[in-house]
Parts: structure tokens; sequence; C-alpha cells
């Protein structure tokens, strides 16, 4: 059951760490101009 | 009514079950529907495609919106009463199929299809995706509903975060020519047809996941440790139920709609001119201290706000309560409203700031309300009641662009504008955010007289 809800979790983690990522990236322009 | 592999008893936890595999089922859902708010990546290329305007082309969106809404209102007792696998799986196929119409009616030029595919096929996969998890996450962690429902609803802001960066991708994947970094660079209509037809496939994959990972608690289970009586102590959680026909009878529905109203009137405020508005704010003659590029990091960071006010407020909420909560969201949200709107402009961090926070409390809002159901009808339709609230929403949707714009249009045109033209219209947000406020203040516990009677309540939720 650990593995299930592991991998359950790596599915929707990591589009969101990469669709955070992108904004993290594109907000810092706001501070470096 | 729904084949029996997606019937609501086939998806009855078994025994050693753990409830933590369903907030990815309902993230998988959310983040897919999510992408509703991803529209502007292609906007400029359908209104080139199409030869057409940015409002025709907005109007794609907005059916979206008021489908959701309404497929929210309509389809929430079907929901309620057939479960979530069967309400995930209805409605990744309308979503999904909704893209695939879309992507017909770019490649025929045809935008009545695309209006009709994406705003009303797809609108009506978006109310069903988003109130499908709702009450089966409820139910699963009645100790912290706000953490459930925060973790869901958080995925439908993470969801445009994700498909806003991996569109552009795509897009310069399928139009070589196309450059996702400038923003002068318009991608081809194929490029755009292609760019659906992967997003309805990979849509469909990502939310068949939840609706095949998602399970119901056993009538008899609940969390290690919890006793359902300390729930109930607390003056505003009830322990009874209140169907949905009845609940939209009660005060308290109306007066939670209102807030909702008024706190997503008051968050669309300022999302719907963000870009255009901190240049405007710090705007001296012709030029402005914020560059297009800064603008743009701004509505990233205010992504990144309503996506965190969603988790971390709705969390904060099992703690402190709904009402205070929501006291907080609006009554400190219109004391910042109203500092954006007078001294905003003396410091680009104070903009920053307040506007951060504000948008975190537009984001709680959403997260927050179902819990705020759950403590004041019952578990028994919440999900239904959730749909027949997202009416607040939709209508949102149509009033708070119409309030902002109204005031703007008045001014002159945003981008050209300084930020004394913006104040009439944000105090008038204070207003509305007033209102909700009081309106939250109101809200008591619901007259017994709309209570389910407890005998005929366990009957039904055993033969639903």
């Amino acid at each position: 059951m650990t593995a299930r809800i592991a991998v359950a979790w790596a599915l929707v983690g990591v589009p969101l760490a990469y669709g955070l990522v992108e904004t993290v990236r594109k907000a810092a322009t706001l501070f470096t101009g | 009514m729904v084949p029996s592999f997606l019937a609501r008893e086939r998806t009855v936890a078994k025994p050693g079950f753990s409830r933590w595999l369903i907030p990815p089922a309902a993230l998988a859902v959310h983040l897919c529907i999510g992408q509703v708010y991803a529209t502007s990546v292609y906007k400029s290329a359908l209104v080139a495609h199409f030869d057409s305007s940015l409002t025709a082309i907005g109007i794609i969106f907005s059916i979206a919106i008021v489908m959701l809404g309404l497929s929210a209102a309509v389809f929430g007792t079907w929901v309620d009463t057939h479960g979530p696998r069967a309400a995930m799986f209805v409605a990744a196929i309308f979503w999904s199929v909704g893209f695939v119409v879309a992507a017909l009616g770019i490649s025929t030029g045809q935008l009545w299809l695309v209006y009709l595919g994406y705003g009303g096929i797809g609108g009506i996969g978006l109310g069903i995706g988003y109130i499908s998890p709702v009450s089966t996450l409820i139910k699963w962690f009645p100790d912290r509903p706000g953490l459930a429902t925060g973790m869901a609803i958080m995925g439908f802001g993470g969801g445009a975060l994700i498909a806003s960066p991996l569109s552009g991708r795509l897009l310069a994947l399928y139009d070589p020519s196309y450059d996702s970094t400038d923003p002068t660079s318009i991608a081809s209509g194929h490029a755009v047809t292609m760019l659906f037809l992967t997003l309805g496939i990979v849509y469909f994959c990502f939310m068949m996941f939840g609706a095949f990972t998602v399970r119901v608690p056993a009538a008899d289970w609940k969390p290690e440790g919890f006793e359902p009586s300390q729930v109930a102590e607390k003056s505003m959680v009830t322990s009874d139920s209140v169907s949905a026909r009845n609940a939209i009878r009660t005060p308290q529905f109306w007066l939670l709609w209102t807030v909702l109203f008024c706190n997503v009137t008051a968050g669309i405020g300022i999302l719907e001119q963000a870009a255009p508005m901190i240049q405007d704010f710090f705007r001296q003659g012709a030029d402005s201290s914020v560059s297009a590029a800064a603008a743009g990091g701004f509505v990233g960071l205010l992504s990144i706000a309503n996506m965190s006010g969603r988790f971390g407020w709705s969390t904060t909420s099992d703690a402190i309560g709904r009402k205070p909560i929501y006291i907080l969201y609006l009554g400190v949200g219109l004391v910042l409203y109203a500092l954006l709107a007078l001294v905003g402009d003396r410091s680009t961090t104070l903009f920053v700031l307040l506007a951060a926070v504000i948008i975190s409390f537009y984001g709680g809002g959403f997260a927050t309300v179902p819990a705020y159901l759950r403590d004041l009808f019952g578990t028994y339709q919440v999900g239904a009641i959730h749909g027949r609230l997202l009416t607040a929403w939709a209508a949102a949707g149509v009033a708070g662009p119409l309030i902002v714009n109204k005031f703007l249009d008045a001014q002159g045109t945003p981008g050209e504008l300084v930020a004394s033209d913006y104040r009439a219209g944000l105090l008038t947000m204070v207003a509305v955010l007033a209102v909700g406020f009081l309106a939250n203040l109101l809200i008591r516990p619901v007259d017994s007289r709309f209570h389910e009677p407890r005998e005929g309540r366990a009957k039904e939720e055993v033969y639903a």
C-alpha cells in the first residue's frame, strides 16, 4: 500500500512541481526586471 | 443508470485501504480541469486564426465558466448518488471530448464549434469534475475536511501552473516558428489544433487514473482515534443532515452564496487586470517603472499565492473554524483592498505584498467553502449543495470583470492609466467585501426543521 501511495503522489506531484518551478522562474522576473 | 464498473457499490474501500490515496485521485482530476485558467497562452493564436477579436475568443472561456456553475448545480445530486468514480469518468469524457470538438472547430475554421466544444461540452466536464471528489474527501477526512478539500481545490489552481508552460512548449513543438518566450510570437492554427488533441488525450488518461483510484469509505469506517461526537460539540458544526433540496431553502445557503460571490468578485477585480494594473500603478508619463516582463512575473506570483491560499488557509480553517476564517478573508481582505487603492502606489513591494495576500484569500475562499457547507448541512448531500453554491462563482465571473471594466473604461485604456484611475473600482470592491463580511457574520446553525429524519436518512444512504 505504501508503494501505491508513493506512486500516486508522484504522478500528481511531479507535474505540479514542474508547474511550480516554471511559475517561480517567471515570477522571478518581477524582482530581476 | 451507470455501467456496473462505475457503480458506487464497486468503489467501497476494502479494509486496509489508505485514505491518503484519495487526495492524489482528486488532484488528478483538478489538475486537468484547472487548465481552463491557462487559456491566455493560445488566445492570440486563436484571434489570428479566426481573424476575430479578443472579445469573441474570450467568450470561449466565459461559456466554460458559466457551464461549470450550471452543470455543478444541475448534476450535483447525480454526482452524490452515483459516487465519485462515475462522476470522474463522465467528467473525463466531457472534458476530453470538449477538446476534440474544439480542435475540429479550429482545423475547419468554425468558431461556433470551439464555443460548443471547449465552452459547452468541456464546461460540463469542468462542473462535474470540480465537485466529483468533494463529498468523498469530506467523508474520508471527517477530522480535517479543510485540509482534504484544500488539497483537491489547490489542484484547480495548480492545473493552470502546469498547463501554461506545457502548452507553450507543445505549441513550439507543433509550430517551430513559434517562440513561447516572445510575447509577440503567434502560433499557427494547426499548432493549436494539435495542442488541443494532445491535451484531450493526456487529460483523459490522467483523469482515468483518478477515477479508478478513488474509493468511498465503508459506512462504518472512521479514522483511527476519531470521535465524531467531538466534532459535533463545536457550535457551528452539525451532526445532522440537510438535503440539497432543503438546503437552498435555508438563509444559511444564500448567506454563504453571498459570501462566495463577494469574495470571488473582489478577487477577480485584481486577477482580471493584474498585468496592466501593476504597470499603471507605477507609471510616470508614458513609461512605467515596471516592465512588461516583470508584470508577467507578477501574474505568476499571484498564481502561486492563489494556489498556496487554497491549501494553507483551508487547512488553517480546521484549527480556527470556518466562520472565523471567512471573517479574516473578508474583514482583513477589505482593509488590504482599501490600502491597495489608497497607498498601493507608494512602493512596488507593498503593492505586490497586498495583492498576493488578497489573492491568497480569494483562493482560500474557494477551498474552504465545501468544509463550511459540511459544518452547516452535514455530509449527506454536501456535493450536491456545493454544486448549487458554485452558481455564485459563475455569477461573480460575470459581475467581477463588469464592475472593473466599467470603471476603467470611463478612465481610459488599461496599460495607459495611472494609480488614481483604479481607485473608484477598487473601493467599490471594498464595499463588495463589506457585504460579504456582514453576510458571514449573519450565518448561524441551520434550524432543525430542515434536518433529515435520522432513521430515513440511514436507509437512503444504504440504498443509494
